[in-house]
């Protein structure tokens, strides 16, 4: 039986691959005698829409999987030989891309560019790592991303991280998410993808900066944890959003905890949450009137955000190609004689009219103002959100995860003396 | 293996492993900086080398000696290419077997030991997280602020009148080459004024998808007459006859001929440059242009005797690419047909030139559209009608359909398209008494005002590559092509009213008279269906393929296969052959017909035949 469903999946992957061998271009490419092969201008290549169904399976088989072993099995072992898979299938085999964390910025483009239409495996990349962060936590981080596989793998000595500097740097991905999102609305760029610092170590084809960058996080991982997943993934914001509501999550342990405390020092992450301190958190005063001042800063911190943004718009929309090019071209008339500005000779060679060129970097700014009163808007509530959860206390008796940072990667489970 | 060994061994492969790596790592910043200092590409030796060249162009030994430097260049460059790769798979690995042995030895290493006394008091943390955030949320809303003082916004202070008169040079007078104006004596007209009017009515319009330019080009008086349909069916003013609607208004032409033989060959004259563009004629005289990657060229041939009349070189336009650029073999440099009013000759090439000679070969004006992104090179035939020329003018990176000014080559109105490049041609079609032109592309088939450049009616009916161009008649609009479908388009109702994908065509385009619609596809098959019902009559499959595209001339459907064979059948409901005809060479343009002779253009022969 086992040997007949080996022969079906072979089949049906020789299927699948003489399929695509089959696809002839219309008019071949130009063929050299001397073996030369041609370069592909696209890195990853395009895959056939059945391929690109295989990697949305092989997601959701890993995200069961990771889910099943977080959950039930309890196995970081289960856990970590799973990420080492996504490494070599999703990072070094597929490159990369498609990816669930640049898929933010096509799910961005689509909603404000009616000219954009994400695909279905896209929008599937995007939507079930939510959905099995929403039921189990954010086991995606666990066994599924690559990026996070990375740098998991990599972990050696981890030092903990003061909270105030947690805070401080985990806005850092709220404020990498709001650009992303702005950016790949007005069709400027995806930025995720472009100073991803890991995917030129998967292609083997990164610029010297962004190589430095990535060997900079790697090593920088050895002591601080998945430094990139922690201060600046922009996917992690939602993710964290989706897994503080996850019906089931990860536990420290399978019964009830006997306060051993043997879990305080395990998690990498600084991601496991202390009984509460009834001392401290006694309700006082000044607690009180802290949270009725944050409540009330909110709506102006909103606003402040947002009017600074609108005020940055200028300066954000500058990273615009045809923003930059209009501007280029109206501040310096000479920059018209400079051959070897390649951008300028390729705009005076389409013909185009200056006029036709300012008149759609305006539109664009327009975009840009709008935008960024929006993007503002939203640093400021998450500043005023921030600051009001610091005089917030929630009664906790157990050592417990935290929903929203723990990556599920089971390392606590270890230590846990009390098993089922 | 034991625990002592296990540690002992896991700290070996780690300190290996690290050695390893910083010798890789630093073999690699040795080759980045070697690489950075000395760009093999860009060698002083191989710039002098060239720049000795120039002084002695005809020295064989100093060209042997640039081509071997450049070959060490280059292969200095991939060895190093191959370096960095090389070095940095080797990185990668070490840098893995560094860190999972790292992680094995402080694995063992470790034990769970005393928790530790958590240490951070958790008022004071909270505090001091306020503090921080308050102070990174007023960073960001200074850098904000900031930021609107740094930059200054250029598009606010563009002026529109200040810009064009400070780039009047550059951007019209330059691109613009006005040579010479040809005045006729006879043809003052009041239809000039009509059309300046036109353009003024386009300018104030300004619609969304067409975009008047007429005020940032300099129009120039040109007063001559442009002709009436009746003289427009009397030649063949540009691809596929009047219209280009593949019908010609004419009678007498022989059925039979025979290159070989010499049987119905009045003339044949060679053509000095290669091109796939067809003959225009006008009166007495026959058109073509050639071109290659050295030089591009406009004939014009005596219609009587095939003598050529004039020859001119197409050159010195302002903006032309320094470089021809890159074409496919089968669509070369000189693809598009011309256009003629009878006054005037315009030809179009590859690489974005544009120019009008009078009919004695005398210069009128050139252009530079700028160089057309397209990966085959650009196809689409010329048109014109009363005092404007359109251009098809799809690229890759933009979709537009341009009106140009036939007296001063300026632009009078742009549309901006939607839809992916096509090669198709325009044509002007006949709906509901108003001439308007017709484009078939990815997506859609769609009709565009021949005034103003408005668009329309549109049908998403299209799809892949197009290069065959729509056909008219009856009030329908026809189009297909391969891999889409075979489309009658009712353009007044904006509608398909029949559709069918039995027999596309690849390259011919389709043509309809009288009630019939003939379609040939690349594979040899010529298939005649209903215009109005989609009904398929008859269909012959025959010869290699046709490229060219079929004609209706006198009630009888001409139409020449890849192998230059020709083959006349009845425009009727049942298939008849009414005669043959043999170029004995290969045969990719479309033949034109006047005063019952028949004019083709093989690879490097004009011919006329007749009797």
């Amino acid at each position: 039986m086992k040997n007949c469903i080996k022969i079906s999946l072979i089949f049906i992957f020789l299927l699948f691959s003489l399929a695509g061998m089959t696809q002839q271009q219309r008019f071949p490419k130009p063929e050299f005698g001397n073996g030369y092969s041609q370069p592909t201008p696209i890195t990853p290549e395009p895959r056939a829409l059945a391929l690109e169904y295989t990697d949305v399976v092989v997601l959701l088989v890993v995200l069961s999987l990771a889910s099943w072993m977080a959950i039930r099995k309890r196995s970081r072992r289960g856990l970590l030989w799973l990420s080492v898979f996504s490494l070599i299938y999703f990072g070094f085999y597929r490159n990369g891309c498609i990816c669930s964390v640049g898929s933010v910025q096509n799910v961005a483009l689509t909603l404000f560019d009616p000219g954009y239409a994400i695909s279905i495996t896209t929008l599937l990349f995007f939507l079930l790592p939510l959905v099995f962060t929403l039921y189990f936590g954010r086991t995606f981080c666990a066994g599924a991303c690559p990026l996070g596989a990375m740098q998991d793998l990599l972990i050696i000595k981890p030092i903990s991280l003061p909270e105030w500097l947690r805070k401080t740097l985990g806005i850092i991905p709220y404020l990498y998410l709001t650009l992303a999102v702005l950016f790949a609305a007005t069709g400027t760029d995806f930025i995720i993808c472009r100073y991803d610092p890991f995917v030129g170590i998967f292609r083997m084809d990164a610029e010297f900066h962004m190589v430095i960058l990535g060997i900079a996080f790697l090593l920088m991982g050895m002591f601080v944890a998945r430094a990139y997943c922690r201060f600046l993934c922009p996917y992690g914001v939602i993710l964290s959003w989706m897994s503080r509501f996850s019906k089931w999550h990860l536990s420290i342990t399978p019964v009830a905890c006997i306060q051993c405390k043997l879990c305080s020092d395990s998690c990498p992450f600084d991601a496991i949450d202390y009984p509460t301190d009834e001392k401290q958190s006694k309700s006082t005063k000044w607690g009180v009137n802290r949270f009725l001042v944050y409540a009330i800063l909110i709506p102006l911190w909103i606003f402040i955000g947002g009017f600074a943004g609108s005020r940055a718009h200028t300066w954000i929309s500058k990273a615009n190609p045809t923003v930059y090019l209009a501007e280029l071209l109206v501040s310096n008339p000479e920059v018209r004689n400079d051959q070897k500005n390649l951008d300028v000779q390729a705009f005076l060679s389409s013909g185009k009219p200056l006029e036709t060129l300012v008149k759609e970097a305006t539109v664009i700014r327009r975009k840009f103002y709008t935008g960024s009163w929006i993007a503002g808007g939203f640093m400021g509530l998450v500043i005023g959100m921030t600051l009001l959860s610091q005089v917030v206390y929630r009664k906790k008796a157990d050592y417990q995860p935290h929903k929203g940072n723990c990556y599920s990667c089971g390392r606590c489970m270890n230590f846990c003396p009390v098993k089922k | 293996m034991e625990s002592d060994n296990k540690l002992k061994f896991s700290l070996n492969i780690a300190l290996v492993s690290g050695i390893f790596c910083v010798t890789v790592a630093l073999l690699l910043l040795l080759n980045f900086m070697q690489m950075s200092k000395n760009k093999p590409l860009e060698s002083k030796a191989l710039t002098s080398l060239v720049k000795q060249l120039s002084q002695e162009p005809n020295s064989d030994e100093l060209k042997q000696e640039i081509r071997n430097f450049d070959l060490l260049a280059r292969k200095a460059y991939f060895n190093s290419q191959w370096q960095v790769k090389t070095g940095g798979y080797l990185l990668l690995f070490g840098a893995m077997v560094f860190a999972l042995s790292l992680r094995v030895f402080i694995g063992l290493k470790s034990k769970i030991g005393e928790p530790d006394v958590k240490d951070e008091n958790d008022m004071t943390s909270r505090i001091m997280t306020q503090r921080w955030v308050m102070i990174t949320g007023s960073v960001l809303v200074v850098l904000g602020l900031g930021a609107s003082f740094v930059s200054v916004d250029h598009l606010q202070k563009y002026d529109v009148n200040e810009s064009l008169a400070e780039t009047k040079n550059a951007d019209n007078q330059d691109k613009v080459e006005v040579i010479k104006v040809g005045e006729d004596p006879q043809t003052v007209q009041p239809e000039i004024a009509d059309s300046a009017k036109n353009i003024v009515a386009v300018n104030a319009a300004k619609t969304d998808t067409a975009t008047s330019l007429a005020n940032t080009t300099p129009v120039v008086a040109a007063k001559i007459t442009f002709p009436g349909i009746n003289a427009i069916k009397a030649n063949v003013p540009g691809f596929r006859g009047p219209f280009g609607n593949g019908v010609y208004f004419q009678k007498g032409t022989p059925v039979e001929w025979d290159a070989a033989s010499g049987k119905n060959v009045v003339w044949k004259t060679p053509v000095p440059k290669k091109g796939y563009n067809s003959p225009v004629i006008w009166g007495n005289k026959v058109f073509l242009s050639g071109a290659d990657n050295q030089s591009r060229e406009v004939y014009c041939f005596d219609r009587s005797s095939g003598k050529v009349l004039w020859k001119q070189l197409v050159d010195k336009i302002q903006g032309t690419p320094a470089t021809a650029p890159k074409v496919t073999e089968d669509t070369g440099f000189a693809a598009p047909s011309l256009t003629t009013d009878g006054n005037r000759v315009y030809a179009m090439f590859a690489d974005g030139d544009i120019i009008c000679f009078d009919m004695d070969g005398n210069r009128v004006w050139a252009r530079n559209l700028g160089l057309p992104d397209n990966h085959y090179g650009h196809a689409s035939s010329l048109i014109m009608y009363k005092d404007k020329v359109y251009i098809q003018y799809d690229t890759n990176k933009s979709r537009k359909l341009m009106a140009i000014n036939a007296s001063t080559g300026a632009t009078v109105w742009e549309t901006v398209r939607k839809g992916k490049i096509s090669w198709a041609s325009p044509i002007l079609a006949s709906i509901n008494g108003k001439y308007q032109l017709v484009l078939s592309t990815d997506p859609m088939v769609a009709g565009y005002d021949a005034e103003s450049g408005k668009e329309l009616w549109s049908v998403d009916c299209m799809s892949g590559e197009v290069g065959p161009s729509p056909a008219s008649s009856g009030g329908l609009v026809f189009a297909g092509n391969e891999y889409a479908k075979l489309v009658a388009i009712d353009p007044s109702k904006n509608a398909k009213v029949w559709e069918s994908d039995e027999f596309l065509p690849e390259v011919a385009s389709p043509v309809a008279a009288n009630g019939f619609l003939f379609v040939a596809t690349s594979y040899g098959v010529l298939a005649c269906y209903d215009a109005k019902s989609g009904e398929k009559y008859w269909s012959k499959e025959e010869g290699p393929g046709y490229y060219s595209s079929p004609v209706i001339v006198d009630n009888k459907l001409y139409i020449f296969d890849t192998a230059g064979k020709m083959r006349v059948f009845e425009v009727a409901k049942e298939v008849k052959l009414l005669g043959e005809g043999n170029a004995a060479e290969k045969v990719t343009t479309t033949p034109a017909f006047a005063d019952g002779r028949m004019y083709l253009r093989t690879p490097k022969f004009l011919y006329c035949i007749g009797k």
